[in-house]
């Protein structure tokens, strides 16, 4: 029964760490390709002719490893600890959100981020960016579907059961060069050309702690003041709450020795009654037993009870019988004498 | 021709000896080293010949000696601040601030609350003595310290050197290693520091107060203590969860009675390693290049005026409070230093102060409650600063 206690804790710990780890990635930015609509250099799938290209305007794209510019869905580990995102799904199929489909249906319409590539595990709010080319075969950070040009869609990001829905954000139509980014508290707003970050944060974070106790408490009253309310009211508590428990103990430890006294005194106060009546009824035991117990009662009943010491440890010389040096020696010493 | 080829090959081992001259301490020498081998010697003088603190001071001493022998800057891998070398595996523990907590553990394996427990309003000293951090930190603010800087240097105020090595590794990495070595050089000068300081605060009569003695505790009260002490103080304070937890985790595994085995390799061999490592490696970042600057100097004046006020505030607490208990309840103002954290000296300077005005009046079990209640006031306030500035 232990173990499969122990067994089940672990699984229940396990899986919600999981989970944990799962439910840190968030949507952070998406980039959507394309063009003034003169310029015909980008096709169907985000491609840009590098030949064709010269003749268009040159905005600068964030590129893939083959130095093509692409649409691009930024996710970011929102949490303080590294987590792998391999064997999620990315797509923006609303298909996917339909209850009923099983899950190796809906993996079917989604595009899985490829395991055994160590640029999956991300680390301490760190971001991932991967391009939506519908070019798999160009590596982990390539999805199999496009961003399409100029109308809404909503990207959906699964967890890897293909069941547990991540995150999600609809995009609207993007100006050229602009990316959709989620900004503070989690709100989205479209960022303009140039100020478009893949793979970096989209806001810029300052210890402004350090800046603001500069500015506000030069001196450092105010801190002072606020770490020592907290140190008290920490100590405090303890203090309360041990003040009061150890009020409880000593209470309750008095209460036991007050019951064992009264139940001896009881037992007591029922031999005596017993020996006053003079019964001579032993039920069993042996008359010399019996003898024994009702004068060790007697006894106890009589002032030969110590439940109740003072507690106090003293060296100061006090007149008791027990250390009488007198005890320690013969009254009358005796010699041996030889025969 | 062999006259030629041997004229060659002593050519050859001059060329490699002078080379290899360039790489011995001699020749990469400078003044800065000659001093702080001094100063690391100086150290291990104090621990073996005046018995200062020995398990701190040698370790760090021989560090200092260790981290400022000169060598060539070749890339052999050798020095502390040097990607993959032995000393720089090490000193992870103290970059990251991993080997603070490993001590908490261990001062939780090793510490009895029941002094504590006994008398639960001795807690509020070591609140009190706290005031020494604050204090601190106000006067590194004055000498124009930045906030996170003055924060780790105004730890030192609560004479705790794990303490001190982990807010500073995590506020101000680049004053760490004079932060550490004035956090334990004070506290093994803590038997120099506080007797002055607690007898200008006390009257004669104050020091000859009697306390009671403390009640018997059970070993319900002691279970419940790390348990309940953990609770509150990281409810309030999560950021001091390592050093909490772990001086809590310490002081289960002794109370609990069931791992009595984990509570003796907490307090005993790990413990040991871990001082060892710590000590060592803090000694080795006192590079002369790093150590030997202007904020060094303030930072030990800084570092005196904390204990300084620490243990005054202890003293003059005890007084503020005598002035509310009743006349057989008066609490010796003696114990009053032992709020800072350095366990268990502050508390032993407390009983050598209390024996010099009565030699029949013993305040060590009544100095442990404050010393005990500083360790986890001292671990909380670094909490806080780590809260407010990181």
């Amino acid at each position: 029964m232990r173990k499969l206690l122990s067994i089940v804790s672990f699984l229940i710990a396990s899986s919600a760490a999981m989970a944990q780890g799962a439910h840190d990635f968030k949507l952070n930015e998406v980039f959507v390709l394309g063009c003034p609509k003169q310029c015909t250099a980008v096709d169907d799938s985000g491609y840009v002719s590098p030949a064709i290209a010269e003749s268009c305007p040159k905005p600068e794209f964030y590129v893939d490893e083959y130095a093509q510019p692409a649409s691009w869905i930024e996710i970011e580990n929102t949490s303080y600890s590294t987590h792998d995102i391999r064997n999620c799904f990315l797509t923006i199929n609303p298909a996917v959100l339909d209850k009923n489909m099983s899950a190796p249906e809906r993996e079917k319409l989604m595009s899985v981020i490829p395991a055994g590539d160590p640029r999956t595990s991300i680390g301490a709010k760190q971001r991932i960016t991967f391009f939506a080319d519908g070019h798999t075969n160009r590596g982990t950070l390539h999805l199999n579907f496009t961003l399409p040009v100029g109308e809404p869609f909503t990207i959906y990001l699964f967890d890897g059961n293909a069941v547990d829905l991540l995150d999600s954000v609809r995009v609207e139509a993007l100006p050229v060069g602009s990316s959709y980014a989620r900004l503070d508290e989690g709100k989205w707003q479209v960022l303009e050309a140039d100020k478009v970050t893949p793979n970096a944060p989209n806001v810029t974070y300052n210890n402004d702690k350090i800046k603001e106790f500069k500015e506000k408490d030069p001196h450092g009253i105010a801190m002072t003041l606020m770490c020592m309310g907290v140190v008290f009211s920490c100590l405090i508590l303890l203090f309360v709450f041990f003040h009061i428990f150890g009020w409880a103990m000593n209470r309750a430890a008095k209460l036991a020795r007050v019951r064992a006294i009264r139940a001896i005194h009881e037992k007591a106060e029922r031999v005596v009654e017993m020996a006053k009546q003079g019964t001579t009824e032993t039920k069993g035991i042996e008359m010399e037993n019996y003898a024994a117990v009702i004068g060790m009662a007697l006894h106890e009943y009589f002032g030969g009870t110590h439940d109740l010491e003072s507690g106090i440890l003293t060296i100061n010389q006090t007149p008791t019988t027990w250390a009488d040096k007198s005890h320690e020696l013969r009254v009358t010493p005796q010699h041996h004498q030889a025969n | 021709m062999v006259l030629l080829e041997s004229v060659s090959t002593m050519d050859f081992i001059g060329t490699k000896l002078v080379d290899f001259l360039t790489y011995t301490g001699f020749a990469n020498v400078a003044w800065a080293n000659i001093i702080m081998i001094a100063v690391g010697a100086f150290f291990i003088w104090l621990a073996i010949k005046k018995d200062f603190e020995p398990l701190l001071l040698i370790p760090i001493g021989l560090g200092i000696i260790l981290g400022n022998i000169p060598f060539k800057d070749a890339g052999l891998e050798i020095g502390l601040y040097e990607d993959n070398s032995v000393l720089n595996i090490f000193y992870q523990g103290v970059r990251l601030g991993w080997y603070p907590p490993l001590v908490f553990l261990g001062i939780g394996a090793m510490t009895d609350f029941s002094a504590l427990i006994a008398n639960p309003k001795l807690m509020l000293i070591g609140a009190a003595a706290q005031f020494g951090i604050f204090g601190a930190y106000m006067v590194a603010l004055a000498l124009g310290f930045e906030p996170n800087q003055a924060a780790g240097i105004a730890i030192i105020g609560g004479a705790d050197g794990p303490t001190a090595i982990f807010l500073s590794s995590k506020l101000s990495p680049n004053l760490m290693g004079a932060i550490a070595v004035c956090a334990y050089s004070y506290m093994a000068l803590v038997p120099v520091i506080q007797p002055g300081i607690m007898k200008l605060l006390t009257t004669k009569a104050q020091r000859q107060i009697k306390m009671k003695p403390a009640r018997q505790v059970s070993q319900t009260e002691k279970m419940l203590f790390p348990i309940v002490g953990l609770l509150i103080t990281t409810f309030i304070v999560p950021s001091g969860l390592p050093l909490l937890g772990m001086l809590f985790f310490g002081n289960l595994l002794k109370e609990s009675t069931k791992t009595t085995r984990l509570a003796k390799t907490a307090g005993s061999a790990l413990n040991d390693i871990v001082v060892m490592l710590l000590g060592l490696t803090v000694g080795c970042s006192t590079q002369a290049s790093e150590f030997l600057t202007w904020n060094t100097i303030f930072i030990f004046i800084i570092g005196a005026c904390a204990f300084v006020v620490a243990t005054a505030s202890g003293v003059i607490f005890v007084h503020i409070m005598n002035l509310f208990l009743p006349k057989d309840q008066k609490i010796n103002p003696l114990i009053g230093n032992a709020g800072v954290s350095a366990v268990p000296m502050a508390a032993r300077i407390s009983q050598n102060e209390g024996l010099k005005a009565d030699p029949h009046n013993f305040l060590l079990m009544h100095a442990m409650g404050p010393n005990v209640a500083g360790v986890i006031g001292s671990a909380v306030a670094a909490g806080v600063l780590l809260g407010f500035l990181s």
